[in-house]
């Protein structure tokens, strides 16, 4: 279980990760540990955090963007709506001038899915739209951390490097800040103005960029509030009977009523992202700090409702209500949600579209609705903000002038807000060999089903936005849940920094998602999961609420 | 096995291997510190390193290809095991070979730290279960199969059979779990079929107390159709005139096989438990990684996991290295007593004295 939006959103994205291309921008919410850096400069320590007017100098000026304006603005933390349909043959072009210069430079990124051959015609097409010559170094998404971890211990870094929070773990957190450039002289203030895409990312995104006292990362911005999304088969309900449980013990109830072995139906899959949200559940990693009404600093696992959100998914498990291949975590959850074995699964917001597109043809039957996330009681919920940034492309140290434009460039071109002709040619690639304009609206061909995935899309993203030409109801519905869970949305203490923890630290929570697997599926004590919390306040959980008070004592609080 | 018999591809029988057997006799005859000196003598005495070495010389070139990439791919690396005395970060310098002259050194920290965890002693205590449960459940198979493959006349009906046995080795684990999990899991057709009739509740791939025997079955069902072909290979060299010289004697079907077929597998069944019983800490590690969720590392967690979530997943490359040399030195002891086991058998094992 890593519950509520921000690291819980780690493990869906890794598969489901920019499944379509639409939602590249907000599908991802946090990652897990956030990192960053304390006040020092280059040569100062590794860890810590930069925020308040310390950060501010690092930041690149932001100008918003004019281009499409969404009709449903961003509120309460939300993605922004565009439900209307764009005017395809009316695109702007956001980069006035190619800002490439051709000088060739290599990219390693996470890619889900087989990845294109180097010089297909996405690659080549968008190079030619970019002015850039780049080398792609696509590298398994699911196994990505492995690879990272390897190549920062080489001494043949690419040039540039996309890096997923949730793979900042161990030593490598503090290895960011050793490997890779201060991006300031390039992007701090105003000098961002020549790369418009890049100034039209919020501050708040580019305040998480901050590692090591200083701007290294270009992020991709995400949405603060919940992207875990508890779906619920609408038809089915409707056909049932059934009416959307709104709290925990009537969730329970609900379940057991919905499971029928011999139907082959069982009520729901793995429902422990979502009890982190029911329960209120902080984020794990530095998001999980929090100073509460007492004035006390806590970690997420020492909160009461750690434990209750816990108990609660058991009970699902125990009462045998949770789908067993779900019990047993094998094969994927989506398809047996679409197959009507499960009426209930968790996963990002971008399933919703997903799922909707996926069935569309085959099965017209099929609605997927997100449930509105309920309090335990049956009350409102109490939510936790997701970091506004949680991924990033990164420069390595000692790379050329020309290397570092062109890199920005690709970045910039790669940022380009909704409505351009280069956010088209990113998500869709080129008319006529990647897709064709049908009734107004983009359709993917097999070509580009096969090449346009998500490589230039990991470089960066404007700030968060849903939209669907095929599906704009979907975008709507989207948004329209996320500003209603907003609502609910608290901050941490820690919340808008980007923290790196000192490494001795780094495996001290590292246990804990294995237990909550373990203990949710009954294969472990509710006592040996006490056991692991006063193990982890004694071998070093205390001292590490001293550091963050420090930081936090010295940064002021997130909230 | 002929690899160690002395006879060289041209058919040709070398001086020492000549010499051998009259060594030998002296070794079941004289005590064994007279046998040895005299099969020392007999071997380099007359034929010196030098001769050897061109008589052998084209033997000992084609081997040199595999001893380079042995050397490059399996020794040189050892020597990056000194991180399990560091606290290595790979990321300290500008690569993580460098990195390892700049990680501060801590003695035996690691080790003290990997006794006093009691995740890594249920990890023992699993593997050595398994390895346990494998090599009785397990090991015998493969022979039961080859001998059942052996006395299958019919070449077509034996090459289906042998094709059959062969195919699952081919799969991956990932596709072996997925197989098991639509049989043998909770909405598999087992389950839904005994819900059909009343039964509820089956569900074998949850459950953590069968586990060990689950996995031992898919081990079974995987490899040991694979494991027949070294059996057969040694039945194959078996000669028909033994057989029939055997029948004529009026040895039944089941005296021949104890007289003459398992005899003549028994050097080459004694070699492989010898392997088997090295290689004892490594009871697999895909198949174990992948069902670890829905059994628990309480049921689940062997050495090789074990090591693979501290080093890879948690980035603790020297506790992880600490621990992989434990294991490691611990296989060359279990090599060295499974091989002089051996030996008081009668048998070659992997090495000679």
């Amino acid at each position: 279980m890593t519950p509520n939006a921000s690291s819980a959103s780690s493990a869906p994205s890794r598969r489901s990760f920019l499944a379509s291309t639409a939602v590249v921008t907000a599908a991802v919410a946090g990652g897990m540990p956030l990192l960053s850096a304390c006040g020092g400069s280059d040569s100062g320590s590794r860890d810590g955090a930069t925020s308040g007017k310390a950060a501010e100098k690092l930041l690149p000026t932001y100008v918003a963007s004019t281009v499409a304006q969404p009709d449903i603005p961003s509120k309460n933390g939300s993605s922004a709506g565009y439900t209307g349909k764009v005017d395809l043959g009316a695109l702007v072009a956001s980069v006035p001038d190619k800002l490439g210069t051709g000088a060739p430079f290599k990219i390693m990124s996470p890619f889900w899915g087989t990845p294109p051959k180097a010089g297909c015609a996405y690659y080549a097409g968008l190079d030619a739209a970019a002015g850039t010559k780049i080398t792609w170094q696509n590298q398994d998404g699911n196994t990505y951390g492995q690879k990272l971890g390897a190549v920062l211990a080489s001494s043949s870094i690419p040039d540039m490097v996309v890096v997923p929070g949730w793979e900042l773990v161990g030593k490598i957190a503090n290895a960011v800040t050793a490997k890779f450039m201060d991006l300031g002289p390039y992007l701090a203030g105003d000098k961002v103005k020549k790369y418009p895409n890049l100034a039209a990312i919020p501050s708040d995104a580019w305040r998480m960029g901050i590692f090591g006292g200083a701007l290294r990362g270009i992020p991709m911005p995400s949405a603060p509030a919940s992207s875990i999304v508890p779906y619920y088969r609408k038809d089915i309900f409707d056909k049932k009977g059934y009416e959307v449980p709104k709290s925990a013990a009537e969730f329970l109830s609900w379940a057991k009523e919905a499971t029928s072995a011999k139907a082959k139906v069982w009520a729901c899959g793995d429902m422990s992202w979502s009890s982190g949200g029911i329960f209120g559940v902080r984020p794990s990693g530095s998001l999980g700090w929090n100073i509460g009404d007492d004035g006390k600093l806590t970690y997420r696992i020492e909160d009461p409702a750690y434990l209750e959100a816990l108990e609660w998914t058991r009970k699902l498990f125990d009462a045998g209500v949770v789908h067993p291949d779900d019990k047993a975590r094998s094969g994927d959850a989506g398809q047996r949600f679409t197959a009507g074995q499960i009426l209930v699964f968790n996963t990002d917001t971008s399933a919703w579209y997903g799922k909707t597109a996926e069935q569309a043809q085959s099965n017209p039957e099929f609605i997927i609705e997100g449930m509105d996330i309920f309090g335990a009681d049956g009350g409102d919920p109490k939510l936790w903000a997701a970091q506004p940034a949680g991924i990033w492309s990164m420069i390595r140290k000692g790379a050329s002038k020309a290397t570092i434009e062109n890199a920005l460039a690709a970045a910039d071109f790669a940022a380009a807000p909704y409505g351009t002709k280069e956010r088209m040619l990113v998500d869709y690639g080129i008319e006529g060999t990647h897709y064709t304009v049908k009734d107004g609206v983009p359709v993917k061909s097999d070509l580009g089903n096969s090449e346009v995935l998500n490589a230039w899309g990991m470089l960066s993203a404007p700030a968060p936005y849903y939209a669907h030409p095929d599906f704009p109801d979907i975008a709507r519905k989207q948004a329209e849940w996320q500003q209603r869970m907003g609502a609910f949305m608290k901050k941490t203490s820690t919340y808008g920094m980007n923290i790196v923890e000192p490494t001795r630290y780094a495996n001290l929570s590292s246990q804990f998602e294995q237990l909550e697997l373990d203990y949710v599926r009954g294969n472990r004590k509710l006592s040996e999961v006490q056991a692991a919390i006063s193990t982890w306040k004694s071998s070093g959980g205390d001292k590490l609420r001293d550091w963050y008070k420090q930081l936090i004592d010295q940064n002021g609080s997130g909230n | 096995m002929s690899l160690t018999a002395g006879s060289r591809p041209d058919g040709t029988r070398s001086v020492a291997a000549v010499e051998e057997p009259t060594a030998a006799v002296g070794a079941a005859t004289a005590t064994g510190r007279v046998a040895r000196r005299t099969r020392k003598a007999a071997r380099e005495g007359k034929v010196p390193w030098r001769v050897r070495l061109r008589r052998d010389r084209t033997l000992i070139l084609m081997t040199l290809p595999v001893i380079l990439l042995l050397v490059l791919f399996n020794y040189v690396p050892l020597l990056g095991n000194v991180v399990a005395f560091q606290d290595y970060d790979p990321y300290v310098s500008s690569n993580g070979i460098t990195a390892i002259f700049h990680s501060p050194w801590v003695g035996v920290e690691q080790f003290s730290r990997m006794v006093d965890d009691p995740l890594f002693w249920s990890a023992v205590k699993n593997t050595i279960l398994l390895f346990s449960l494998q090599l009785v459940l397990f090991f015998p198979i493969p022979i039961a199969l080859a001998l059942l493959i052996n006395s299958v006349i019919r070449p077509r009906v034996r090459a289906v059979a042998q094709a059959i046995m062969y195919l699952p080795h081919f799969f991956s684990w990932v596709l072996v779990v997925t197989v098991f999990q639509q049989i043998f899991g909770g909405a598999g057709i087992i389950a839904q079929t005994l819900e059909k009739h009343g039964w509820t509740g089956f569900d074998l791939m949850t459950n953590s107390d069968l586990f060990k025997y689950l996995v031992t079955a898919q081990a079974v069902w995987k490899d040991a159709g694979w494991g027949i072909i070294v059996f057969l290979a040694a039945l194959a060299a078996v000669s028909t005139d033994l057989y029939e010289a055997a029948a004529m004697d009026g040895a039944g079907r089941w005296r021949r096989m104890w007289h003459v077929t398992l005899p003549a597998l028994r050097p080459v069944i004694a070699l492989l438990l010898v392997l088997r019983v090295g290689d004892a800490l490594s009871v697999g590690f895909e198949q174990f990684l992948l069902q670890r969720d829905a059994v628990g590392v309480g049921a689940s967690e062997v050495l090789d996991t074990y090591v693979w979530n501290m080093g890879i997943q948690n980035g603790d490359f020297s506790y992880a290295a600490a621990v992989g040399l434990v294991k490691g030195a611990i296989g060359v002891c279990l090599v060295l007593a499974a091989n002089k086991f051996a030996h008081l058998l009668g048998e070659q094992g992997v090495y000679k004295k």
